[in-house]
């Protein structure tokens, strides 16, 4: 009980919705199982690889990144759903910016999306990294990370824990997944 | 303080320097000595080199703001239904535009250098303290010749204060932007700042432009529109209707 039973509420797999997601199912429901072949379209065996394996680009700017590390650390275990963190933006899928963005940090972080190969996604994590939360009206602070890069999911928190950071994941996932198109 | 020295700190320093000391004085166990900008770096040579003070580390150099010292934005005398008055009327601190920062008389040694030494020899701490003459140009003499660690310090205390560290081998902002305007923790510095940024897709690159949002500081406020409110002010409605 505790612990255990809502981290299953709240961590439990995303549930299948499409037909190339029936081989994650168990047992005779499985179609490699019953059947030997799966049929799908092409954009949802894509979308399911995407999905599959998000590799976020590390960008830790303040706590957030601390929340962020335990998201992948041993209790959460990001790696679970294929998401693993890469230190080079030619290795990244998604972006997940944690933490106060400065005016000075933002050309960088520019930068560094615009050498993330395409199709590319952005986490913005946090007050700070969605509208400069506590140092909105700061001198040296950029108003929210949408102003550099486009934002596809927000986190909310203060830092949000690491159990909303992989909420957020999770529902990138799914706004990946509702994609019909292969160009983004 | 141990037996064999029958004089604090302070006094010792104040029979050694004499009227190199502008103050000394003791408080809660922590010694503060000021002394002026000519004398900055003779004083400190000597803290570090005498057998008797031996304070050979400085754990660290910041500027200060005299401006608006001894001004409290939380002071506040009476309370509304808007708020607290400091949140409601009144130029704290960094609330204003760059346009309308206040313009302040002159005020002698406005700007003070602070550094914290400290004698791994003695087992002991000291503050020493100096005010700029100038306040238009603050300069002092830089440790680094004395103390090379201090090199970082007065480079922060530049760019956030805009003291001229006199000797400094690289005297270049630290912190804050590339190309700033401005020393941000200068009383008269608005909180809001001037440029704020934004990735502009025809440019292909972040561009600064005018900051477009007011002033403001976060303090707690009132909620003024809250249901609170008129639901009280219902029943006092009621209840003098009910009077007459």
């Amino acid at each position: 009980m505790g612990m255990t039973d809502s981290l299953s509420r709240v961590m439990h797999n995303p549930v299948p919705v499409s037909s190339v997601d029936d081989i994650l199912r168990p047992g005779d429901d499985n179609p490699l199982v019953e059947r030997g072949f799966a049929i799908t379209s092409a954009d949802a065996l894509i979308n399911w690889a995407r999905t599959g394996s998000m590799w976020p680009m590390t960008f830790g700017l303040a706590c957030c990144a601390v929340e962020m590390m335990h998201a992948g650390a041993a209790r959460l275990d990001l790696d679970r759903y294929g998401v693993v963190f890469r230190p080079s933006p030619r290795q990244s899928d998604v972006m997940i910016v944690a933490g106060t963005l400065v005016n000075k940090m933002a050309p960088a972080l520019r930068k560094v999306y615009d050498q993330m190969p395409d199709p590319k996604w952005v986490i913005s994590m946090g007050s700070c990294a969605n509208g400069g939360g506590y140092y909105h009206y700061s001198y040296a602070v950029v108003r929210g990370c949408d102003r550099i890069v486009p934002v596809d999911i927000y986190v909310p928190g203060c830092p949000p824990t690491a159990e909303a950071l992989i909420y957020g994941i999770l529902q990138l996932q799914k706004k990946i997944r509702r994609t019909n198109t292969i160009a983004r | 303080m141990s037996d064999n020295l029958p004089d604090t700190l302070a006094q010792r320093l104040t029979a050694r320097l004499g009227a190199d000391i502008v103050a000394a004085t003791e408080w809660r166990g922590e010694t503060v000595i000021e002394v002026l900008p000519e004398n900055w770096l003779r004083v400190a040579q000597l803290l570090r080199d005498e057998a008797e003070f031996r304070f050979e580390q400085v754990v660290d150099v910041c500027g200060v703001d005299y401006l608006s010292y001894g001004q409290a934005e939380w002071d506040t005398t009476d309370v509304s239904n808007q708020g607290f008055s400091r949140g409601v009327e009144g130029q704290g601190p960094g609330r204003f535009r760059w346009s309308e920062r206040p313009l302040v008389a002159a005020r002698h040694g406005r700007f003070a250098v602070v550094a914290q030494l400290l004698s791994l020899t003695h087992n002991r701490r000291l503050r020493l303290k100096s005010h700029c003459h100038d306040d238009a140009l603050p300069i002092m003499p830089s440790l680094t010749a004395l103390h090379p660690g201090v090199n970082w310090f007065e480079r922060e205390a530049f760019d956030l204060y805009g003291i001229v560290f006199d000797g400094h081998p690289d005297l270049r902002r630290i912190l804050t932007d590339y190309g700033f305007v401005g020393h941000p923790f200068r009383k008269d510095f608005p909180l809001i700042g001037n440029v704020e940024v934004r990735y502009d897709a025809e440019k292909q690159r972040v561009i600064y432009e005018p900051v477009s949002i007011d002033p403001r500081v976060l303090v707690p406020r009132v909620i003024r529109d809250d249901s609170r409110y008129d639901q009280a002010q219902a029943e006092a409605a009621t209840s003098a209707a009910a009077g007459k």
